[in-house]
């Protein structure tokens, strides 16, 4: 069974994701939550999602560090990242890239763009 | 939105467990079961006599059976699925409204550095058909001239490019649109009096103005074939969009003004001074082109024996000084307030009075031949001070003048006896000589002082002319 994890401290906005990626879940892909680093860690080790929404500014471990962990992880290193940042927040895209990031959308981000998204590299049928 | 099952709600490690201690805790044989009556929890495989549904807007979505002491299980599970559909409900709703908030942050990152009037107006077409289901979109501006709706672009079936509509209550939706500026839904055209029947068939549409601080400049329509039913929410987001858009073609179409009067000015700065540019350019009443009568005074100046002045001359060199004479002729003529009408090998033909109306037009045009007869003794290259001698000859009167010549190519000009009568005067004048006639020597002999050469039979011309010389 396919999965995606999506993690952000904000609950309205793991709340968001949940309901953009409802359609996906529809095709029997399972959505899995996180509202923090450590957690979104443990999280991808345990459960091994094909996929991770993850925000970058997140209290403790933020995401560059737990993409970098996910990446240097052999085990799990091929989950596909997007990074999510918030418009207007400074964004170190060379950062990004150095911790092995597959893509980086804004916030606030097209719901539209993370359903394509999901599809595409669950490659989902519509 | 996508229903909800008691599968899913028990997929909550956190609600599963919770659910499942208490069940334990009754001490008594039950279990959960969806809607397929697929077991989700406990243990009572025997189907106890008792089945509690659990049922969300009517609907039964699993039961718990058991003994009695199951019911308040039931109950618990339940009150859990209303507040999942709640949750759902509300996590929905937030959801459309982020849409909104994110289709308008990628619309207005769109369309907010464009000043293409077209392009942004496909822009908000290609936006507003992404988001609203529709088989065509329009945008319409008033046109100021005409004072009617036009489309500036559409997409779908309803692009009819060259529909125009004149704006008033109860005259096209659009136009009642564009008069009251309020936003309506029909979602039933064919039974709307307004409706204006087009080439194709429109079900529903929505039409919202395109509102600027002050004014209304225009409308969108969104349409579908089939009746659809268009929301409250639907026109919310047009409304959205029309309102980012309305300023932003509220500037693309002064911007397009701006290159248009660029392109004008700089036209018109090749034949007329600077000042008069701006006065054209400011002035409120129109400046007309097309052929027009109209009381000018027009000034000749020619080079005396310019062929055999140059003959010496290698033809680059006489281009050069040519060149240098001419503008510094032009200058002067600029100086004062002469429209550059055209030169015609070493000639120069130049107009006061068109096509800005001015005043004291013969005085400016003497004014004029005076400071070129001068400057040309002070033009630096020494060549040109010697060798070139310049008469001027000076006419007023009524002309035809305008924009004369076939459509491939135009010229603004002056047709009429009075501008032969000038020519003739030029050619009468020797080096260093300026000759007006005596409608010019009327309006300026207060001004000037005036040598009277007296009535000459000019070629051409049945009747004699008088001729004055200007004394400076």
């Amino acid at each position: 069974m396919a999965k995606i994890l999506i993690v952000d401290d904000e609950p309205h906005i793991r709340m968001l994701l949940e309901q953009a990626l409802e359609e996906v879940e529809d095709k029997g892909v399972a959505l899995l939550k996180a509202e923090n680093g450590e957690q979104a860690l443990d999280a991808v080790r345990q459960n091994k999602p094909n996929l991770v929404f993850l925000d970058v500014m997140m209290p403790k471990m933020n995401g560059f560090d737990v993409c970098r962990a996910i990446k240097n992880d052999p085990a799990v290193q091929d989950t596909y990242i997007v990074l999510l940042t918030a418009k207007g927040q400074e964004f170190d895209r060379q950062k990004g890239d150095e911790v092995g990031a597959d893509m980086y959308m804004t916030k606030p981000f097209d719901p539209d763009e993370i359903v394509a998204k999901a599809f595409e590299v669950l490659k989902l049928s519509r | 939105m996508a229903e909800i099952t008691l599968k899913k709600i028990f997929s909550d490690t956190g609600v599963r467990s919770a659910v499942n201690d208490i069940m334990t805790s009754i001490n008594s044989p039950m279990s959960v079961l969806d809607a397929d009556e697929e077991y989700l929890l406990g243990a009572d495989k025997n189907g106890s006599a008792l089945r509690f549904p659990i049922a969300l807007s009517g609907c039964v979505i699993g039961w718990v059976t058991g003994t009695e002491e199951a019911r308040p299980v039931a109950a618990l599970i339940d009150h859990l699925a209303r507040r999942e559909q709640e949750r759902k409900s509300l996590a929905a709703e937030t959801l459309d409204r982020y849409k909104e908030i994110s289709l308008l942050y990628n619309f207005v990152d769109k369309i907010a550095l464009c000043l293409n009037l077209n392009e942004v107006a496909k822009l908000v077409i290609e936006e507003t058909r992404k988001n609203i289901r529709s088989s065509s979109a329009s945008v319409m501006l008033l046109n100021q001239r005409t004072r009617n709706l036009e489309i500036l672009a559409a997409s779908g079936r309803e692009s009819s490019p060259k529909m125009t509509l004149k704006p008033g209550v109860g005259i096209g939706i659009a136009g009642t649109v564009f008069f009251s500026g309020k936003a309506e839904i029909v979602n039933n055209v064919a039974s709307d009096p307004r409706y204006i029947k087009g080439a194709n068939r429109v079900g529903s549409m929505m039409c919202a103005p395109l509102k600027t601080r002050d004014r209304v400049i225009g409308v969108i329509n969104v349409s579908s074939e089939e009746p659809v039913g268009y929301t409250a929410g639907n026109l919310k987001l047009l409304h959205m969009l029309t309102a980012q858009s309305a300023l932003v073609i509220e500037n693309a179409v002064f911007h397009e003004n701006k290159l248009k009067e660029e392109r004008i000015k700089s036209n018109l700065e090749r034949y007329v001074a600077p000042q008069i540019v701006k006065a054209i350019m400011d002035s409120k009443e129109n400046i007309v082109f097309s052929p027009t009568k109209r009381n000018i005074t027009v000034l000749f100046s020619d080079i005396r024996n310019f062929t055999t002045t140059c003959e010496q001359q290698p033809p680059e060199k006489i281009v050069e000084h040519l060149n240098e004479y001419f503008t510094h002729m032009v200058d002067v003529i600029f100086t004062h307030g002469g429209t550059l009408n055209k030169f015609v090998g070493d000639m120069i033909v130049a107009f006061f009075g068109a096509p800005g109306k001015t005043d004291q037009n013969e005085k400016r045009a003497i004014e004029s031949a005076i400071g070129m007869q001068k400057r040309i003794k002070t033009i630096p290259a020494v060549w040109i001070q010697n060798n070139f001698h310049t008469g001027i000859g000076i006419n007023s009167g009524e002309v035809v003048i305008g924009n004369i010549g076939s459509p491939h190519h135009m010229d603004y000009t002056a047709i009429g006896d009075e501008v032969n009568t000038g020519s003739r005067l030029q050619s009468m004048a020797k080096g260093g000589q300026i000759l007006v006639s005596r409608s010019v020597y009327e309006a300026t002999k207060d001004l000037f002082q005036f040598k009277e050469i007296g009535s000459v039979q000019v070629k051409g011309k049945n009747r004699s002319v008088e001729v004055f010389e200007v004394l400076y």
